[in-house]
């Protein structure tokens, strides 16, 4: 069974990755933009539903953790004469200036230094609970972009970072993600994935079961900032441009949605939430302009997509709480036992 | 030789003595209550041996081992193991999960070796799986270990929570009223239970009852508290007779 789980598993990849391939090359470059950052969101739901869905310790810092990310590695990458022009305000701090590297090392130092500032700052706000935690890590968040926009001489301040290598294609964006799916599949079913869950389910059985809440807690938050980190640098290297006014709270709000339209603990409804509802929300794009009836024209109204989402934000929480998947994963177990392949072997 | 003991401890909530002075003794192997009226402070005095309260004053012993104001994993980790007054199942997670997340502090690896499936790794979780599959035949739940634990019946319910607490290999067992809502048939199939686990698992077992006819079958020596005060102990023909006892409870109820 495990073997054939693998089997079915890499097949798996290598068609998804075939239809990308497909989708890549009759896709306009509007539509790859859509389906690069389509990958990215999956990222960023999974970081968040590591800690919000699995772990259940409600923190709202991804926009921070994916600020620390995308800056590190613009930083890393932007060749030194690129850098040297952007920062006309203050020249960019000498041991900063002249380092350029490639993709890969930028991206793992990103999730890096974004993962280290996380485990700094989970030792004092992991001792908070639910509504508290919350909103120290909004705050923390915010602290983040008031530090960026002050460092003048290394993140080039509110001017922010203009002519980042434009890296994230469909496959650094989507391979990101399938590693980011496969390990975390890996993980929640591991017996370290079971003591989350327990931590989710109740802390005060959990610590009783001999599970440290402190180092579980910690471990989750870390790997959460990780991967915010990782999403927040691929984000930056598809818009071609940060700056510190892009990583408000609304970023986090945007893919809290996801996690939530998926279900609040389930792999499989972070990465179906994540392609539907980063879609619409291009899709929805179109209410933020005027839109032409023939007939009529209805004025359109900046922000009216978030109008839209919130609402969509509402009723979710109040009426479908549990999200497409609820907590359930998808597994092939589950489609081997389907009515579709039992008849089949019956009749073979 | 006293496996658990208590010396003085006293638990206060600001103005609130829950328990005063408590001072017991848990031989190796043996059966002991602890009973007193509803508020009397019972849960609290678990809860101080557990670590979930550092006591105000006074030590707890285990093994000879001061383990006053352990953290409550690690007194789990050293041997001894509780369940809750009020169930405290992992609720959405399976009969099965139930019990393998508390056979996790046992494991000896890191989250890095379990995502990548060292070899090390997979034996320890076919090793924690087997243990737990051959548990919860013992306590006869195997039927059920696919279900998601809040949908059992109560019983069962209870049973799990002692079969959990079984699964962190436990020298020691606290059982916080086992028997509350069952009726006095299930109450006694619970208790030859009890000591059938006793026996098997090697265990010294202190629990809590608030009905006294319940402890008196199984325990060789009781506990009595109300309003945190150790107004008794001694054997249950002693703790039936006491004048103070009779008064505590028949004031109650
Ligand atoms: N965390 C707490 N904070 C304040 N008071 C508490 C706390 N825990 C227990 N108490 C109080 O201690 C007393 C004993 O409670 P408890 O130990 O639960 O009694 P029992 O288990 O014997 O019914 C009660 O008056 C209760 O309100
Ligand atoms: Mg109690």
């Amino acid at each position: 069974m495990k073997k054939k789980k693998i089997i079915l598993s890499l097949i798996a990849i290598i068609l998804f990755f075939s239809l990308l391939f497909i989708l890549n090359s009759v896709f306009n470059s509007h539509q790859t933009r859509i389906l690069r950052l389509c990958g990215i969101y999956v990222v960023l739901a999974l970081s968040l539903n590591l800690i919000n869905g699995f772990t259940g310790q409600f923190s709202l810092g991804t926009a921070g953790f994916m600020a620390i990310g995308a800056y590190t590695s613009a930083i890393l990458t932007m060749p030194p004469a690129q850098k040297a022009s952007a920062y006309y305000l203050e020249p960019i701090v000498p041991w900063l200036a002249d380092i350029e590297m490639s993709f890969l090392p930028a991206l793992i130092i990103a999730g890096l230094i974004s993962a280290l500032i996380g485990f700094i700052v989970a030792a004092p706000v992991l001792r908070l609970r639910d509504d508290y935690l919350a909103i120290a890590t909004l705050g923390f968040s915010e602290i983040i972009r008031v530090v960026i926009t002050n460092l003048q001489n290394i993140t080039n301040g509110s001017l922010g970072l203009k002519g980042l290598p434009n890296y994230t294609n469909v496959w650094w964006s989507w391979g990101v993600a399938v590693v980011c799916i496969i390990f975390m599949a890996l993980l929640i079913n591991s017996s370290y994935g079971r003591a989350l869950k327990a931590i989710r389910e109740d802390e005060i059985a959990a610590e009783a079961m001999g599970i440290n809440l402190f180092r579980n807690k910690l471990f989750a938050f870390t790997v959460s900032s990780f991967m915010a980190g990782v999403g927040g640098a691929l984000l930056g290297h598809l818009m071609g441009t940060i700056d510190p006014l892009m990583f408000r709270f609304t970023l986090t709000y945007n893919i809290l949605l996801i996690v939530v339209v998926g279900g609040i603990g389930s792999i499989t409804g972070s990465v179906i939430s994540g392609v539907i509802v980063t879609v619409a929300m291009e899709a929805l794009r179109i209410v933020d302009g005027n839109i032409d009836l023939g007939f009529m024209v209805i004025k359109g109204i900046p922000g009216m997509r978030m109008v839209i989402f919130s609402i969509l934000l509402m009723v979710i929480i109040l009426f479908f709480r549990r999200g497409i998947m609820g907590t359930n994963e998808f597994s092939w177990k589950w489609i081997l036992e389907s009515k579709l392949f039992k008849k089949r072997k019956e009749v073979a | 030789m006293a496996i658990l003991k208590t010396e003085n401890i006293t638990m206060k909530f600001g103005g609130i003595t829950a328990v005063s002075d408590f001072t017991m003794e848990l031989e190796k192997n043996k059966i002991i209550g602890l009973i007193g009226p509803n508020g009397a402070g019972k849960t609290t005095a678990f809860n101080v041996i557990t670590g979930v309260y550092k006591p105000t004053s006074g030590h707890i012993f285990y093994n000879k081992e001061n383990i006053t104001g352990i953290k409550p994993h690690n007194i789990t980790k050293l041997g001894i193991a509780r369940t809750f007054q009020n169930i405290r199942l992992f609720k959405e997670l399976s009969v099965l999960e139930n019990v393998l997340i508390a056979n996790h502090l046992r494991l000896k690896s890191n989250p890095f070796s379990a995502v990548v499936n060292t070899p090390n790794y997979v034996r320890q979780e076919k090793h924690m799986i087997e243990k737990s599959l051959a548990l919860l035949e013992e306590v006869d739940l195997i039927d059920v270990k696919d279900e998601k634990s809040f949908s059992l019946p109560y019983g069962y319910q209870r049973r799990l929570e002692i079969a959990r607490a079984l699964a962190t290999e436990p020298k020691v067992l606290l059982l916080d009223e086992p028997a509350a809502g069952m009726n006095p048939q299930e109450s006694n199939q619970l208790m030859e239970f009890i000591i059938k686990i006793r026996d098997k698992f090697d265990l010294s077992i202190f629990m809590i009852e608030h009905h006294m006819q319940v402890v008196m079958g199984v325990c060789e020596k009781i506990y009595v508290l109300d309003h945190g005060i150790t107004i008794a102990q001694g054997t249950p023909h002693e703790i039936q007779n006491n004048p103070r006892v009779i008064e505590a409870y028949l004031g109650v109820e």
